[in-house]
């Protein structure tokens, strides 16, 4: 009996520690020289790292970027298919100058050089620039600063609202007994003489990094090799990389991303005209135009990320700058059926329990706390309208359409589908109707 | 050499192809081949409509220049190349070949002759992708496109791949069967390399055992290797061209489906005048 009570307790307690083994598998690092990456993407910054098994850096040409190589602890993350740099854990400088090569040439050696990024919108704001040495010690400065008076605004601000505490107070106490002492007062009378709240201030509205060391990289479009010299002359092991530098094949064309009114959160992309949107039933849609620019799609792939898969036979659009000052046209043929203005819109959850939500207009007098979830232009597309081929485009507020803006939009009819069964069957007859004829014409 | 006994005798290769084309035209297959690619393509359409059933939105290139209208053309490539695999082997089989041969036919007049007879039949094949589509334009109202004319005129090369491969085959066999398994065979193969191909690139080499990442090397030089033999990558391209939307690729995938041809049909000539009528 005890021989058995042991034999399962060892079996049990194995099977336990197998089991938070494999709960707890470490990934394993390994050293490795890599770049750190800040690339301009054609609307702002981008931070990356490369690693070993990448052999090339890709980048956008006559656009400053900053790279810096770094030796670290690099762990293959089996959730992303990606390797992950373990900064915390490790993150050594490789000091040296990085040279640039072009067919065996060197065509430039640079020095490290301060830069930081300035986000004029703010830190979660579409745009960011790169400043360099002076300019980037220059906005740092600017940005401290404002931070600075923001805190000294703000305990101003605190005392404002005690001193505001107390004269409420006083007020309050005043009316009491003035309305004791059989004073009355109408409700614009009382608002009139109220003390006025203080106002909190706003924080600064853009943001800079701190300045740091990174070599920039401005080049025309071409394919190039990199590597770092040590002070002391030699070629450090493992920094030689290709770097490929590329341009946008074509600009100025407009994409939109449509917000599905029945699913909010699953934003479709719709940047290639030869793309149909295609519908069917009532739905609302909420179209967001953008410029946008084409480029190759393993080149910006390999940009925004150097582990990311694409193919280099194929091209994508980027994204660059929303468009706003235009009206939406929603067209059959030549008739316009609607103009859509855009406008800010909240998505408000279904009070209680139910799942679901509303989207309604912004108000900024009924929600002044609030900020609206999108902006867009509202298309309703009522189950009433006709199946059949519809248009949008936008037009110029000085007028005339905006360059790429035109789309197809197709109300499918859903409900045929089976029919098309039947169809498929017709070849069938007419091969019965040419065996028939050739029965006649054998046997008449 | 006679007049009638020509590189490539304009009247002779009429006489042949007529015959074989008025026989294919009675028969039952071109129209049940036809039919049951159409029912795929209308099982996949049905499956599309109710993708945006489901969402009430589908954002997309023109779906019947792209996925709907090319199973039909892989199941209608596959007969065709059956049929042209078998058009030498069986003549040969039977001995109409040797026949043939005493009068005014010869090689090059005869590949040719079967070559045009199965593009013709496809033409026919044409006329009904345009009603059918056509038809699936006014019933679903999703749109009877230039993309979808382009991709029907580019298919008319990539179908002409396969037949000049299956007039390949059929000039290397002897009998009817073998024809039929050596076409099966490597369509299945290619199939196989073309879907193998794909699911290993997507496994993440990390995870790979072992075992599986020397075969996905192997797999990957195959297809390397088999790229501009196989008819099967020359559709693969045309695809590619009529979805990205690019002229330079479309027209690159017209010539070099030309190129393919006129080499396989020239190879088969080749090697029929050196097998001979008997094999």
């Amino acid at each position: 009996m005890r021989k058995i009570v042991i034999f399962w307790g060892v079996f049990f307690g194995l099977l336990l520690h197998l089991q938070a083994t494999s709960m707890a598998q470490a990934p394993i690092m390994s050293e490795q020289l890599v770049y750190s990456l800040n690339v301009y993407n054609g609307k702002g910054y981008g931070g990356a790292f490369t690693p070993q098994t990448e052999d090339t850096i890709y980048l956008i040409a006559n656009k400053n970027s900053a790279i810096f190589a770094r030796t670290t602890l690099v762990y293959f993350w089996p959730i992303t298919a990606k390797f992950m740099a373990g900064w915390q854990t490790l993150n050594e400088k490789v000091e040296g100058s990085l040279e640039i090569l072009k067919e065996g040439k060197l065509v430039k050696s640079l020095k490290p050089q301060d830069n930081s990024l300035y986000y004029p919108e703010g830190y979660w704001g579409e745009n960011s620039v790169l400043s360099i040495d002076e300019e980037a010690r220059t906005y740092y400065e600017k940005y401290k600063k404002a931070v600075d008076e923001y805190y000294q605004k703000i305990s101003e601000f605190y005392k404002a609202r005690i001193e505001h505490r107390k004269k409420m107070d006083e007020f309050l106490e005043e009316i009491k007994k003035r309305r004791e002492a059989g004073e009355e007062f109408t409700s614009q009378e009382i608002e009139k003489s109220i003390p006025k709240e203080p106002k909190p201030p706003e924080g600064p509205k853009f943001y800079t990094t701190e300045p740091r060391q990174d070599y920039i990289i401005n080049l025309p479009a071409g394919t190039y090799r990199i590597r770092i010299r040590a002070e002391g002359g030699t070629i450090i092991q493992d920094s030689q990389k290709n770097l490929v530098v590329f341009t946008s094949r074509r600009t100025g064309g407009t994409g939109y991303e449509i917000i599905p009114g029945n699913r909010w959160t699953m934003r479709e992309p719709c940047d290639d005209p030869a793309r149909i949107i295609y519908a069917a039933g009532k739905n609302t849609l909420y179209f967001n135009p953008f410029t946008q620019d084409e480029y190759n799609e393993l080149y910006y792939n390999k940009l925004e990320d150097p582990q990311n898969p694409g193919r280099v036979e194929r091209w994508r659009w980027v994204h660059i700058t929303p468009i706003k000052d235009v009206t939406l046209l929603f067209l059959k043929g030549k008739e316009v059926l609607q103009r859509v203005k855009r406008l800010p819109y909240s998505v408000k959850q279904v009070p209680g329990a139910t799942l679901g939500y509303n989207i309604i207009e912004y108000d900024q007098e009924k929600q002044p706390y609030e900020k609206p979830t999108f902006e867009g232009y509202k298309l309703d597309l009522s189950p009433t309208l006709e199946n059949t081929g519809y248009q949008i485009n936008l037009e110029k507020k000085t007028g005339g359409f905006f360059k790429g803006g035109k789309r197809e939009v197709r109300l499918v009819r859903k409900e045929n589908s089976r029919l098309l069964y039947a169809l498929s069957i017709f070849p069938l007859v007419i091969g019965v109707v040419v065996f028939l004829k050739r029965r006649r014409r054998l046997f008449p | 050499m006679s007049k009638e006994k020509g590189f490539l005798s304009t009247k002779t290769i009429k006489v042949l192809t007529r015959r074989d084309f008025v026989s294919a035209l009675h028969g039952w297959g071109i129209y049940v081949v036809t039919v049951i690619s159409f029912l795929l393509s209308s099982f996949f359409l049905g499956r599309y409509l109710g993708g945006i059933r489901e969402n009430n939105i589908r954002i997309s290139p023109d779906p019947l220049s792209g996925f709907l209208f090319f199973p039909s053309v892989i199941i209608i490539s596959l007969y065709l190349t059956i049929l042209s695999s078998v058009s030498v082997s069986r003549e040969r089989d039977q001995g109409t070949l040797e026949i043939l041969f005493y009068g005014p036919v010869n090689s090059s007049a005869f590949i040719f002759s079967k070559y045009l007879k199965e593009m013709l039949t496809y033409l026919i094949i044409v006329v009904f992708f345009f009603a059918y589509f056509w038809g699936v334009s006014g019933l679903t109202n999703l749109g009877f496109s230039l993309g979808l004319v382009k991709a029907i005129f580019l298919s008319i090369f990539l179908v002409s791949c396969w037949i000049s491969f299956g007039l390949f085959i059929s000039s290397l066999t002897s009998r009817v069967r073998n024809s039929i398994l050596w076409v099966v065979g490597v369509f299945g193969a290619l199939w196989a390399l073309y879907f193998g191909q794909g699911l290993l690139l997507s496994l993440s080499t990390e995870e790979m055992p072992a075992f599986l990442s020397y075969i996905g090397g192997a797999v990957s030089v195959i297809y390397q290797a088999v790229w501009w033999i196989s008819p099967l990558s020359y559709l693969s391209r045309g695809m590619d061209a009529v979805n990205v939307g690019s002229i330079w690729l479309y027209g690159m995938s017209i010539l070099y489906s030309i190129i393919y041809s006129v080499v396989l049909i020239i190879l088969s000539i080749f090697i029929l005048k050196k097998k001979g009528v008997r094999g």
